[in-house]
């Protein structure tokens, strides 16, 4: 590979003195609160809730540092130090995950100060990644890059993340608050399950604004979000999202922990009466100090502008050799590469699903490999997807062979991206305190089984989401093949859904199937779904279409006669 | 092997302060990672015994409770529920290693 370590500058948005200063000062304020619960000065009722407010979990086993990746976007920089920290107070590795953040599960209290320390060398940090706030706010992974955007959804992602960054109103909400931001409309960010969705549009006038979405959601209660607004102008965005919280803040319930998320408010009073209420609040604040002056939003507009990307041809001979003679790389290419919005480059995902790994994980050294792919062919810049894949989003179609090569000695150049065996999974039982049931060894069955390429490719698109818990974090009410672990007296059992989806304007959630089977018949209730699918599909029908057109009976019939 | 499966043996669980590993209370009041060495109590009323000298000794650990547990016929102690044996043993993959490239 070519010379990888030289300065480069980034493209999105930078910390200024202001950032760097509230982070260091977050981070040292935390150094104080975990030297006093160690010496017993705080007991632990006092001290969880200024550790969840920095990203430290208890789980099972020890305790988990949730790191906030901002609309998912990494340098090269950040990403090896996030490897160096993973191999200093961790063990060596870490877990993407579906809000497109970074876990790492083994870290100790004592050194969890010096690893947020770390953090803040790259102008990271693991705030609100816990705790009833506006969380991480999630783009599309393509942004910036994507041949059908029409607006890079960063660059108001970091306005939301400046103007909720320890917003006193906004710190104690309900629940939790999670954000989503789409510029194109094909929606990779799965906008109409999040509390807020913002899509942004043309209008007939050529205007760009937003089409917001509230109250959508996963979990105990799987809910797809309302339009409040078909058009919001983009300077208005902030005021809006305000007015909208406060009607949350105010109304959102705090008696049930479980009815508590704004889906649950805006199921109960209905989408009018919750309109009606934003735009009385709005109309109150709309004109005061959040409308967005052109100069601020140009200014983080052009932290966003894109790499300057030389000309590059869009046929290269090699490739198209390789193509040829190379099956594997053929099949990469189908799958794992994406128009890109210059002729001569595409988007490169690297899958974080090679066959058998548990989905998401990567070692420090795979961690380090990705960041010098970065460096050498992808203008130094990562995306993590909310898919729990890594993505480059400005390769050349020159080094796609090398991107290729290179990602494959790391074990990242699986040709799975949207197959059967990119699974979507949490970390369940095996590190999760909330989990009832295991989710990791599942998918490593189900990615072990149907780990041959060219039948992956033959079944087509399939998206498989595995979730440990009713809490959803594997998104599994929305795979096309959803898979919930649930504990009934002490067994796992999985209970399958079909029919999920969070393509726009096809967003669903999924149908329970029929009674839950145990893990050991798991892989065969997927394999009879997948042969009923090929045994009925329609020319050029995904899974999920052919289920759509010939229901659940027949996969029924077939799932329960095999287990 | 027979098993006790009463439902009254328990153990007392927590996890350690500094690094959230998980212990065990022994028979001398210290917390232990091993789980054959911690203390077992045998009955309901022993177990309520157990889990207050747990939390008069947690002062390096995290909300200590009792753990159910199964004995076999040569002492062998195990949890009942498939998540306190997760705890007990770990995971039940083999998570990829730092230095690894592919996972095995």
């Amino acid at each position: 590979m070519p010379d990888t370590h030289f300065y480069r500058p980034n493209h999105f948005y930078q910390y200024d003195d202001y950032d760097r200063t509230l982070v260091g000062e977050r981070v040292e304020q935390f150094r104080d609160q975990v030297r006093r619960r160690i010496a017993g000065e705080l007991t632990e009722e006092q001290f969880k809730p200024l550790r969840l407010t920095n990203g430290l979990y208890l789980q099972l086993h020890a305790y988990m540092l949730r790191i906030a990746i901002p609309y998912g976007t990494l340098s090269s920089r950040q990403l090896r130090k996030l490897a160096d920290i993973s191999r200093k107070y961790d063990r060596g590795y870490g877990h993407f995950t579906t809000r497109q953040n970074l876990q790492l599960n083994w870290i100790k209290l004592e050194d969890a100060p010096d690893a947020l320390a770390a953090l803040a060398e790259v102008d990271m940090h693991a705030m609100q990644t816990s705790g009833n706030c506006i969380r991480n706010v999630t783009a599309d992974h393509y942004a910036g890059a994507a041949i059908d955007e029409i607006e890079d959804p960063r660059i108001w992602c970091e306005i939301v993340r400046q103007w909720s960054t320890l917003h006193p109103e906004f710190s104690f909400l309900p629940r939790k608050f999670k954000i989503a931001i789409t510029g194109s409309p094909n929606d990779r960010a799965a906008v109409r399950v999040h509390d807020i969705g913002l899509r942004l549009w043309a209008n007939k006038a050529g205007a760009v604004g937003f089409e917001v979405i509230v109250g959508g959601g996963l979990g105990r209660t799987p809910m797809i979000g309302k339009t409040l607004r078909e058009f919001l102008p983009r300077d208005e965005l902030l005021a809006y999202l305000e007015a909208t919280l406060r009607v949350y803040n105010r109304y959102g319930r705090r008696d049930n922990l479980y009815k508590a998320r704004i889906k649950i408010l805006v199921h109960e009073i209905g989408a009018e009466k919750m309109r009606e209420e934003v735009e009385a609040e709005y109309a109150a604040i709309k004109d005061g100090a959040l409308r967005l002056p052109v100069d601020t939003i140009e200014a983080i507009a052009r932290q966003f502008a894109p790499p300057p990307l030389p000309h590059r041809p869009a046929v290269v001979a090699e490739v198209e050799a390789l193509k040829l003679a190379d099956r594997d790389f053929a099949l990469w290419l189908k799958s794992n590469v994406a128009p890109h919005r210059m002729a001569g480059y595409r988007i490169v995902t690297a899958s974080l699903k090679p066959a058998g790994a548990p989905p998401g994980d990567a070692s420090a050294v795979q961690m380090e490999g990705v960041a010098d792919i970065a460096d050498a062919y992808g203008q130094g810049e990562i995306r993590v997807s909310h898919e729990q894949n890594l993505v480059f989003p400005h390769v050349a179609v020159e080094d796609l062979p090398a991107v290729w090569r290179a990602l494959g000695r790391l074990g990242f150049a699986e040709a799975n991206v949207g197959k059967i065996t990119d699974i979507i999974a949490c970390p369940g039982l095996d590190y999760c305190a909330l989990a009832n049931a295991r989710s990791i060894p599942v998918a490593q069955r189900i990615s072990n089984h149907f780990a041959e390429l060219a039948r992956q490719h033959d079944i087509g698109d399939l998206k498989i989401k595995i979730s440990g818990c009713i809490n959803a974090c594997g998104h599994h009410h929305v795979g096309h093949i959803g898979i919930l672990g649930v504990d009934k007296n002490g067994v796992e059992l999985y209970q399958i859904s079909l029919g999920g989806d969070v393509d726009f304007g096809k967003t669903a959630i999924g149908t329970i199937l029929g009674p839950a089977v145990t893990a050991d018949k798991v892989v065969e209730a997927v394999d009879a779904l997948v042969g009923t699918y090929l045994d009925n599909r329609g020319d050029g029908e995904r899974f999920v279409d052919t289920y759509r057109r010939i229901g659940a009976q027949p996969f029924k019939e077939r799932v329960y006669a095999a287990v | 092997m027979a098993k006790n499966l009463s439902g009254d043996l328990s153990v007392a669980s927590a996890n350690r302060l500094v690094d959230g590993v998980v212990v065990f209370l022994d028979d001398a009041g210290q917390w232990t990672t091993r789980l054959e060495h911690a203390a077992v109590a045998r009955d309901k009323r022993t177990g309520e015994i157990l889990l207050e000298r747990a939390r008069a000794e947690a002062f390096n650990v995290i909300d200590p409770f009792l753990v159910a547990v199964t004995e076999d016929d040569i002492g062998r102690i195990e949890p009942v529920s498939l998540r306190e044996k997760i705890r007990a043993s770990g995971l039940t993959f083999d998570a990829i290693a730092a230095d690894a490239v592919r996972y095995a």
